[in-house]
């Protein structure tokens, strides 16, 4: 058996919100709810349980997954919880595949909701920061992708604009999404983009991800067990890899660099694909320029070659590559553990994704960022590939 | 006319040190960068970690004094402060590449918005904190070549 065994056989979302009407345990509940209607499985037969780490509501709470185990009242054989921050959603899916193929469970629910901002736990206090960051005022991430776009400037040039069409972009699909969140479903312009007032110089208020509320789920198998029970619409992962702390050995990097030069390499290759084959990409976006130096990182243009490369492409869902078809996380909103891009390419690969559908379905890529070390770039860097059935 | 850069000199600053990196608090007690160095590739190492990154081993850690002089790799202007910095803004973080091969992030003072360049040359800046030690900043080094 191999990573390509296993199937992604439902996917379950909320509407992203500004902040939740209800207990994130309701969320949860929800999710659930809708992955055993929809395919069918009866709530005894699942027995692995997979938390996204990214929480800020369970963050405080050191018995998380096992507490939403309780909360369902689920008896399962694995009890993960995956903490490598926004890849942890694309890593709950190879470590459900990898707890399915070693016989620990047989139907894993991933989990993914989170309400941070109706409760944030998050304690960043025992890190670098309370030493090195927070005694000179560095804004957390915006900060350290402040003093990453600079360096990438005075590397390569920026043309703010092209970063700008990246916001528009993902912005009408935001629109055409009606599970984003309503107060980012309005049109903005690259003017619109370009006149957002500055957080941390160069980086602009539509740079910026937006948090909010949210959940969503999936359900895992193995292919085999899938088709006896007839479920047909299954997403296959075919290609999978992360990276922690990219040169977390050397001391000084290049930060216009990332993890996702290997781990993407690593991931394309196990699918057997190269990176023009890619038919969609679904990137981790917490800052606009991250998607530009993923695009770089992956090889869909080279180093330094971003913006011209951004210049000359369409990223509607309809254009040369479709780029977060349902807004990203910058325009649908920061929500669901790191999950929103991976359930978006989850739907298109299925052809369920209404007036935004790709037409071309054969493969998508999606992909993570995770947590922000000092005078670097970011702390893990994950790839998935995904095809239908 | 220059746009002027807040210093942040006036914000209350209590920091909770972690027991390994306190040679480097100590060393700011008399205005000295004290970084950690390892014994086996001779590289620095910033921030202080509890092992050599090159070896991981704690033994091969030791401690070093250096200028505390480099030039700029990048900087950022924040204009919306965390709570502790707001009705600073603007203020100016950098983050520098020191002459012995880390990169420091710390604000930056006596240096406008126009003067804030990549690759400029800077010093160190010491803000005496109330506990005695100081906290390393940088400024403009106008007498470097």
């Amino acid at each position: 058996m191999s990573l390509r065994d296993h199937a992604i056989v439902a996917y379950a979302e909320t509407k992203v919100m500004e902040k939740s009407d209800r207990d994130v345990f309701v969320l949860i509940g929800e999710m659930l709810e809708s992955l055993l209607d929809s395919t069918g499985v009866e709530k005894h037969e699942i027995d692995g349980l997979v938390v996204a780490g990214m929480t800020g509501t369970g963050a405080g709470n050191i018995f998380w997954p096992q507490t939403i185990a309780d909360v369902l009242g689920l008896q399962v054989g694995f009890c993960e919880q995956v903490n490598i921050g926004g890849c942890s959603a694309a890593g709950c899916v190879v470590r459900a595949a990898a707890a399915i193929e070693s016989g620990l469970c047989e139907i894993a629910f991933l989990s993914f909701s989170d309400t941070h901002v109706l409760e944030d736990k998050t304690d960043h206090s025992h890190t670098y920061r309370r030493e090195w960051t927070d005694p000179y005022g560095l804004m957390g991430p915006p900060g350290a992708f402040g003093l990453l776009s600079r360096a990438y400037e005075a590397k390569y040039g920026l043309d703010y604009r092209m970063l700008g069409k990246l916001a528009v972009t993902q912005r009408d699909h935001a629109i055409m999404n009606e599970h984003a969140c309503e107060k980012l479903r309005v049109p903005i312009t690259i003017d619109d983009y370009l006149n957002s007032r500055m957080i941390a110089d160069p980086i602009r208020l539509l740079d910026c991800v937006m948090r909010t509320d949210g959940g969503s789920g999936l359900l895992m198998m193995s292919r085999k067990k899938a088709k006896e029970k007839g479920l047909t619409k299954n997403i296959i992962p075919i290609g999978y890899a992360e990276l922690t702390n990219y040169l977390g050995g050397d001391n000084l990097v290049d930060v216009t660099k990332s993890g996702h030069s290997i781990c993407g390499e690593k991931a394309l290759k196990q699918a057997g694909l190269g990176i023009k084959d890619i038919k969609s990409f679904h990137p981790y976006d917490d800052f606009i320029i991250a998607i530009m130096l993923q695009m770089e990182a992956f090889g869909f243009c080279k180093a330094g070659q971003g913006i011209p490369y951004v210049r000359e492409m369409n990223f509607a869902y309809n254009g040369d590559l479709p780029l977060n078809t349902g807004g990203g996380q910058i325009s649908a909103g920061q929500a669901a553990g790191s999950s929103e891009n991976l359930v978006e390419a989850i739907r298109q690969l299925r052809r369920e994704a209404g007036e935004r559908q790709i037409k071309d379905t054969t493969n998508a890529l999606v992909t993570g960022i995770g947590w922000i070390n000092y005078a670097r770039n970011w702390g893990s860097s994950a790839a998935l590939v995904l095809v239908p059935e | 006319m220059a746009k002027a850069l807040n210093d942040t000199l006036s914000v209350k600053r209590s920091i909770k040190h972690f027991d390994f990196s306190e040679p480097y608090w100590e060393g700011t007690r008399q205005k000295k960068l004290v970084l950690q160095r390892c014994k086996v590739t001779k590289k620095y190492q910033h921030f202080p970690r509890p092992v050599s990154i090159f070896t991981g081993r704690k033994r091969d850690i030791e401690w070093s004094e250096v200028s505390g002089k480099g030039q700029v790799y990048s900087y950022t202007v924040t204009e919306r402060g965390p709570p502790a910095f707001r009705g600073q803004e603007p203020y100016a973080l950098v983050c520098v590449t020191l002459d012995v091969g880390v990169n420091f992030v710390a604000n930056i003072v006596h240096c406008t918005v126009e003067e804030l360049k990549v690759g400029m040359k800077v010093k160190p800046y010491w803000h005496t904190l109330d506990d005695g030690t100081h906290l390393f900043m940088f400024q403009p080094d106008k007498d470097a070549k």
